[in-house]
């Protein structure tokens, strides 16, 4: 039996029931706070209480964030934990088995933290707030008197007998267990679901499908709750938040790892959590790849909406939120790739991997050719999808009759470079109005028009700076990522691999991955909120603050770090609290058993 | 000992490609794309990150540490990347909320008027100013008395009435409309005087006085779908024009939009022609 597979002692059974009560009174205390302000939103006229300090927006701003960077854990890290519980199942590897019941056992403390934040964030909310608030639980009565509550008891209820049962439903039970989790999935979806509604309705409020009659007086009078939920925005938001919380939950993951291979005393102990911050990279970053579609689905739908929503996030007052955002994504795909080389650089007989140059050419051209076809035919049109799908088709068919090859460490450097050009281009302003002075003609903030021609279609500079640049550039991100991952397999499956003995600087990597895709979440979660300008409620309901402006990137990049460093420092000590102080009980107080290295060949 | 002195080689031969990376990139942001210069920095800063980057692919290993110096290094990095991020934004040109919070104060005040709380707040502020006002009167007459009174009394009952005079009577119609053209953000997809947006959109407004009537204005207003642009089907059909106006804009302000629109005569300016739906 490994160390992590004993029965703990009875003290500590006895201290994790107290730790387990402890987290359902808090849990508790935030669906109090819930329905104390539902009631207290159903009062005439409550007051208008003014935060110190930081204003109004600022505290709802900051309670919100850190409630929705808890929210994305918890309903990201259940869907790779039983993947990865039936993982470990299926082929008798308890790497994946522990992974997961480390995963869940932070989950579970930071499943309280969730419920207070919620529950904090409504009462800010209705302190601050108080029209707004009753106006919209008014709307939404169904879903925030009964549905949220209703699901999010019954997710706790499923989510700590998924806890409790775990080492009691092992062997014959573990189906039973293995379906438990995805019960809790499927609750943990539906909550999302349930709460978007009213989120998304606050960007993208139903209009009435055939005209004749206003927005305001459909919502009011006619609207029904379903009608207001499944406003323009709802689904584009649920699955970009359902990819984002993988992303979320695959880096927070990355961070365990790497904390715990940092307090790691022994070569075993560094084996299991390199291999864990390996696939918590490998989760993140495959989930990542998926991420700027379902983003650029979310945008399309809003600008769809209304498009002046389109020049006021890219062009005008959000515009450098954006490019700030295009930094950002090109800093994780740059450090997510640095992590795979790293990876691949511990791996004997590397220097022997090569790799057929078509690749490396296709690599290169992505950038170039990607834009002119998306110029000349520009997305949804069928040619925007079969010329791109010929391109690479053309290459891998050349690949099998041209024998030339380049070596690993040749094709991981070209990939970096094209990492950098393709942020580069994403980068490349094009009429940013920043400080909503119109667009000049001079071409001072414009790219001029030096034109080249490349026979079939002619280009100019200033088509760097166009969407499809900008989507040739987001996709050789996500081509290089793919094409350095194939190389690890290729390194994987003919050299030899020696968990544990990863370069340290890895675990800053994955650690530097954690804190930017938080910090990313938190300048997007933003971008969406200042998309409804001044209102509330878009269209519908004004906002008559003195907060009713687009607030400065320098500002707001305060808050963002702010937050992101709270939510770093609440995690950091609930991985410790859970982990690390768990694990030195389990040593001090049941020495026996051998613990067999993980993992390692 | 020798692996240190190679990568000190590798830092040399990786700054001085960097640097003339750098340079190229500096010289073609500026001279040939004409960038302005916070993203001529930019790309500067580009070429030297991809310097770090090919450094690091090159660097040897870094020796592990543990226990209270991990703690240190992890919480130093924290530091160094909060910094980095917010110096980051920083760097970018911010856009300026005053000229955005003027704005809305002019398109939001008359909303908040038209509330019942706004109502009741206008309400409130005239009751309280009117309240000082009779008690600074009520002081005054306690201490003069006879003509001296009666003159003050007149000369408040003026100053009401001036008060309660419309500010708004004798207002610039076609100013006001060029005002309600900025509010409404409409430069966002159109252009006047080649000033407004930079992307295929809306259609350039130069000429539109000569195009459309009045009425016919206010009919696209209101209604989006009634007229189309020459050469704008697939921004027509995309529904791009927002079908919001009517119930964001009061009449008084479609008025105006309309009146500064109809000035719009420049025939030199070639402009869509707008074809009835």
């Amino acid at each position: 039996m490994k160390t992590w597979q004993q029965a703990p002692a009875a003290s500590v059974a006895a201290k994790s029931r107290l730790s387990g009560v402890l987290k359902v009174v808090l849990i508790l205390t935030g669906l109090l706070f819930v329905g104390t302000a539902v009631a207290y939103a159903q009062l005439p006229e409550p007051k208008v209480h003014e935060f110190p300090f930081m204003g109004n927006r600022g505290a709802v701003w900051i309670v919100a964030q850190l409630h929705i960077l808890f929210a994305a854990f918890i309903l990201g890290a259940p869907i790779f934990v039983v993947v990865s519980e039936i993982l470990g199942w299926k082929n008798r590897d308890t790497r994946y088995e522990r992974l997961a019941k480390e995963v869940t056992k932070v989950t579970v403390i930071l499943y309280s933290m969730t419920a207070l934040t919620g529950g904090l964030f409504i009462f800010v909310l209705l302190a601050t707030y108080p029209q707004l608030t009753a106006w919209l639980i008014g709307h939404f009565f169904a879903v925030f008197a009964v549905m949220y509550p209703l699901l999010f008891i019954f997710e706790t209820i499923v989510l700590y007998l998924y806890w409790y049962t775990w080492d009691a439903w092992q062997g014959p039970k573990k189906l039973r267990h293995i379906a438990l989790g995805v019960l809790l999935n499927i609750i943990g979806l539906a909550t999302l679901i349930v709460i978007d509604g009213p989120t998304a309705f606050m960007n993208t409020p139903a209009k009435f499908a055939e005209g004749g009659m206003d927005l305001k007086t459909f919502i009011e009078t006619t609207a029904t709750l379903w009608d207001k939920m499944n406003n323009y925005s709802w689904w584009p938001l649920n699955i970009h938040r359902t990819v984002g919380n993988v992303v979320f939950g695959g880096f927070i993951t990355g961070l365990i790892g790497a904390y715990m291979y940092l307090a790691a005393k022994t070569d075993e102990e560094r084996a299991f959590y390199d291999w864990f911050g390996f696939v918590g990279n490998l989760i993140g970053v495959g989930a990542l790849l998926a991420l700027p579609f379902a983003g650029y689905l979310l945008a399309y739908e809003l600008c769809d909406y209304d498009a002046s929503i389109c020049p006021y996030m890219m062009a005008d007052q959000l515009s450098m939120f954006f490019e700030m955002q295009g930094a950002m994504v090109g800093l994780i795909f740059l450090a997510s790739n640095y992590y795979i080389w790293l990876s691949m650089k511990r791996i004997e007989g590397l220097e022997q991997i090569r790799m057929r140059t078509t690749t490396l050419v296709l690599m290169a051209s992505i950038p170039v050719v990607f834009m002119l076809i998306w110029t000349r035919f520009p997305i949804p049109d069928k040619f925007a999808l079969i010329l791109p799908a010929g391109w690479i088709a053309l290459f891998l068919i050349a690949g099998r009759f041209l024998k030339w090859t380049v070596g690993a460490q040749t094709l991981v450097k070209v990939a970096f470079l094209m990492v950098i050009i393709g942020n580069a281009i994403w980068m490349t302003p094009h009429a940013f109005v920043a400080t909503q002075a119109l667009a000049p003609d001079d071409g001072s903030l414009s790219l001029p028009h030096g034109e080249f021609s490349l026979g079939f279609v002619t280009i100019s500079w200033g088509d760097l700076a166009l969407m499809p640049a900008k989507n040739a550039a987001a996709f050789t991100l996500v081509f290089v990522t793919i094409v350095n991952y194939i190389l690890y397999n290729r390194a994987l499956r003919r050299g030899r691999i020696v968990w544990g003995k990863i370069d340290f600087v890895a675990q800053f990597v994955l650690v530097f991955l954690a804190f930017s895709a938080i910090w990313t979440m938190t300048l997007m979660g933003a971008v969406r909120e200042l998309t409804r300008k001044y209102f509330h409620v878009f269209n519908l309901q004004y906002d008559f603050t003195p907060e009713s402006f687009t607030p400065t990137l320098a500002y707001s990049s305060w808050v963002f770090t702010g937050v992101t460093l709270t939510f770093y420092i609440i995690v950091s000590f609930a991985i410790v609290l859970t982990l690390r102080t768990g694990k030195e009980k389990a040593h001090a107080e049941a020495p026996k058993g051998m613990p067999a290295v993980a993992g390692a060949e | 000992m020798a692996a240190q002195r190679s990568f000190i080689e590798v830092i040399v031969k990786r700054g001085i490609q960097g640097i003339v990376a750098a340079v190229v990139l500096w010289l073609a942001s500026r001279y040939l794309f004409h960038f302005p210069p916070v993203f001529q920095v930019m790309f500067v800063l580009y070429a030297f990150l991809g310097t770090g980057v090919f450094i690091l692919l090159d660097a040897p290993s870094l020796p592990p540490a543990s226990g209270f110096k991990a703690v240190a290094l992890l919480v130093a990095f924290y530091v160094v990347i909060s910094l980095v991020y917010i110096a980051g934004a920083s760097a970018l040109p911010q856009y300026d909320p005053m000229v955005e919070k003027g704005k809305i104060e002019k398109i939001v005040k008359p909303k908040l008027a038209a509330t019942e709380k706004g109502k009741i707040d206008e309400l409130m502020k005239r009751t309280q100013e009117l309240n000082a006002e009779s008690q600074a009167i009520l002081k005054r007459l306690e201490t003069l008395g006879g003509e001296e009174a009666k003159k003050i009394e007149a000369s408040v009952g003026g100053g009401q009435a001036a008060g309660a005079a419309h500010p708004a009577a004798g207002g610039n119609l076609v100013a006001l409309g060029k005002e309600q053209y900025d509010l409404q953000e409409c430069y966002n997809c159109h252009k006047i005087g080649g000033k407004g947006s930079v992307k295929k959109r809306g259609p350039v407004l130069d000429n539109i006085g000569s195009l459309m009537k009045p009425e016919e204005m206010k009919e696209k207003l209101l209604n989006p779908r009634s007229w189309m642009a020459e050469g704008f089907e697939k921004e027509y059909n995309k529904k791009l024009m927002p079908d919001k106006y009517k119930e964001l804009m009061s009449d008084q302000e479609i008025e105006e939009l309309v009146a500064y629109l109809s000035t719009l005569k420049d025939a030199s300016v070639q402009t869509p022609k707008p074809i009835k739906k």
